[in-house]
């Protein structure tokens, strides 16, 4: 009889599903390899790279703790928002690098994601620049916020802290997130080869130190153009 | 031009994929297939890229054969497996096209050295499912286990490609997207890629580094397995005839990225960046399946070859490609084939 036939085998295969097992994985074995195996917390945004696709339709996934996540808080976070929503659509016409760009309230977090051309320091400088005011009212509402104000002197710490809370981007190709664990440790790309059976632990790790996580670079209809180049095309006018 | 070291290595490896379980007198690898005909239409943009007779629009007759990467002769349909879709474009022009893809979007080497050493680290073994003590060290160390053996499967090549994998970064994650490929439901319910990277040339003259995907217009759709859902080793014939009968037909769409400047293009290993910019070249409708008699004459017969280019298409200098083209010629004389299309045969 085959091992995947004894019953004791059979028994096995089902672990993963038992409410038991969940519980010492949880509690037990994710502590115990964390302890023997922590993964550094991985950057966020897009990666850098001199490639003309890679630099265009970038995204940005902005996760901000709000600092009253009550329903107060969030209404609060609301009118932020809703009382500069001119300032806002204006500055995203001046900025002109901006495909899309949305707020969304999830649980105690507000999100600023958003679709953009060119280097990320310089999207968020041209922000700053042009809807600064509106930066200073969101960020009145986020937790550590209030020491980025006003964020029009405070450029580089407030470009800093866009970064920090950007979330990392897991690579399209699952295998480079050892590429990208083995840098985050100043390992280069002729390191050790990693034994391939340990992907899975490394993403469960990883989960530790990036809690939340955008899968992969995202989708793209039309790859590879700018909102500048789809705007000539469209014949709009700007 | 090839050498006679190239016939040399291209022999070694064709002797090297021919399985235990195999047939000699059939492909050592991508064994069990079906033939498939249809026809191949531009989109109107294509010819603003290539200037080649495949993208000028007309309706250009394809034969098609699909295909499950096993070398093993019996068919085992539900085995995860990576499935091959090779195109003959039958052009107006003195040579055809033949565009060779398959489910993964890499290739596991990139060069000739490698390729023979992974292939002699590959060949397959006898299959043992873990033990049930090995699966929860597996559990415990936060790793997939490895899967349990299939009914009536003997040998596999998933152990020395794990190991070999385990020593060489690039065959990382064809080796792990392999491992988690599944079955599709259908054979035009797959993507296929074509791997390696062409040079088209425009109108104009400019010319465009590029690698084709064909994206099946019903959307991809894979096979649930589980624990209770025992793989069905024969439905993927009896599925494209059922889905090709009463006049219905399958379609793809052909996409072409482009490359950039850094792009790999001589190493199929490398798969390009999702967001490079894709090209409808043109859609490929399927609407008859050859009956018994013309899939041995004929499918079986064909020599399909990677490097069967028209003018304007031309292969990039990736090693793997042009390797194929003399181990495709060699596979095709030793079970009798046809005459390999560069020496004037179909």
């Amino acid at each position: 009889m085959s091992n995947e036939e004894s019953w004791f085998g059979r028994f096995v295969d089902t672990l993963p599903t038992k409410g038991w097992f969940k519980f010492l994985s949880k509690y037990v074995v994710t502590p115990y390899w964390l302890w023997k195996d922590p993964k550094p917390k991985l950057p966020g945004g897009p990666r850098v790279s001199s490639q003309p696709s890679d630099n265009v339709q970038r995204m940005m996934n902005l996760i901000m703790p709000l600092k009253d996540p009550s329903e107060i808080g969030k209404a609060r976070a609301v009118m932020a928002i809703a009382q500069n929503v001119d300032e806002i659509f204006g500055g995203l016409d001046n900025v002109g690098t901006v495909h899309f760009a949305r707020f969304v309230i999830l649980g105690d977090k507000l999100c600023m994601i958003s679709v953009y051309d060119g280097d990320f320091s310089n999207y968020i400088r041209d922000f700053i620049v042009t809807v600064g005011s509106v930066f200073d009212a969101i960020m009145a509402e986020i937790e550590g916020g209030s020491a980025l104000i006003p964020t029009e002197q405070n450029v580089e710490a407030f470009i800093e802290w866009v970064h920090e809370h950007d979330l990392f981007q897991a690579p399209d190709f699952p295998t480079e997130l050892f590429t990208l664990q083995d840098q985050a440790k100043g390992i280069g790309p002729d390191g050790p080869v990693h034994d391939l059976s340990t992907l899975p632990r490394n993403l469960v790790l990883q989960f530790h130190s990036n809690p939340d996580i955008s899968l992969g670079g995202g989708y793209r209809a039309y790859p590879g153009f700018s909102a500048a180049q789809i705007r000539e095309k469209l014949g709009v006018g700007w | 031009m090839t050498t006679n070291s190239d016939k040399a290595v291209a022999k070694e490896m064709v002797d090297i994929m021919h399985r235990p379980d195999g047939d000699p007198k059939l492909r050592p690898i991508h064994t069990n297939g079906i033939g498939v005909t249809g026809f191949f239409k531009a989109s109107e943009t294509a010819a603003e890229y290539s200037n080649s007779e495949p993208f000028q629009g007309n309706k250009i007759p394809v034969t098609i054969r699909f295909s499950n990467a096993s070398g093993n002769k019996t068919r085992h349909d539900g085995w995860s497996d990576i499935r091959g879709m090779a195109t003959r474009f039958h052009l107006n022009g003195p040579q055809d096209f033949d565009l060779i893809a398959m489910t993964l979007q890499e290739f596991f080497t990139p060069d000739v050295p490698s390729t023979l050493e992974f292939l002699k680290a590959a060949r397959p073994t006898p299959y043992h499912s873990a033990t049930p003590l090995q699966k929860i060290r597996d559990y415990l160390s936060l790793k997939v286990p490895k899967r349990n053996r299939y009914p009536h499967e003997d040998l596999s090549p998933d152990d020395g490609g794990k190991k070999y994998a385990n020593k060489h970064k690039f065959a990382q994650l064809p080796i792990f997207q392999t491992a988690s490929i599944g079955a599709p439901v259908s054979y035009a319910r797959a993507a296929y890629h074509a791997v390696h990277t062409f040079i088209i040339t425009a109108p104009n003259g400019k010319r465009n580094w590029v690698r084709f995907t064909w994206q099946p217009v019903a959307g991809v759709r894979p096979r649930p397995i589980g624990p209770d859902n025992k793989p069905d080793d024969d439905y993927l014939n009896q599925e494209i005839r059922d889905r090709l009968s009463d006049r219905e037909t399958a379609r793809f769409t052909l996409m072409m990225s482009l490359g950039e400047q850094e792009d790999e293009v001589n190493n199929c290993t490398k798969p390009w960046p999702l967001h490079r910019t894709r090209i409808v070249m043109g859609m490929l409708t399927l609407n008859h399946v050859l009956d018994a008699k013309a899939q041995e004459s004929k499918i079986e017969k064909m020599s399909y070859n990677p490097c069967l280019l028209p003018e304007g298409i031309e292969p990039s200098d990736d090693p793997i490609l042009h390797i194929r083209r003399t181990a495709y010629e060699i596979s095709s004389k030793e079970r009798h084939a046809n005459r390999c299309p560069f020496a004037g045969g179909q």
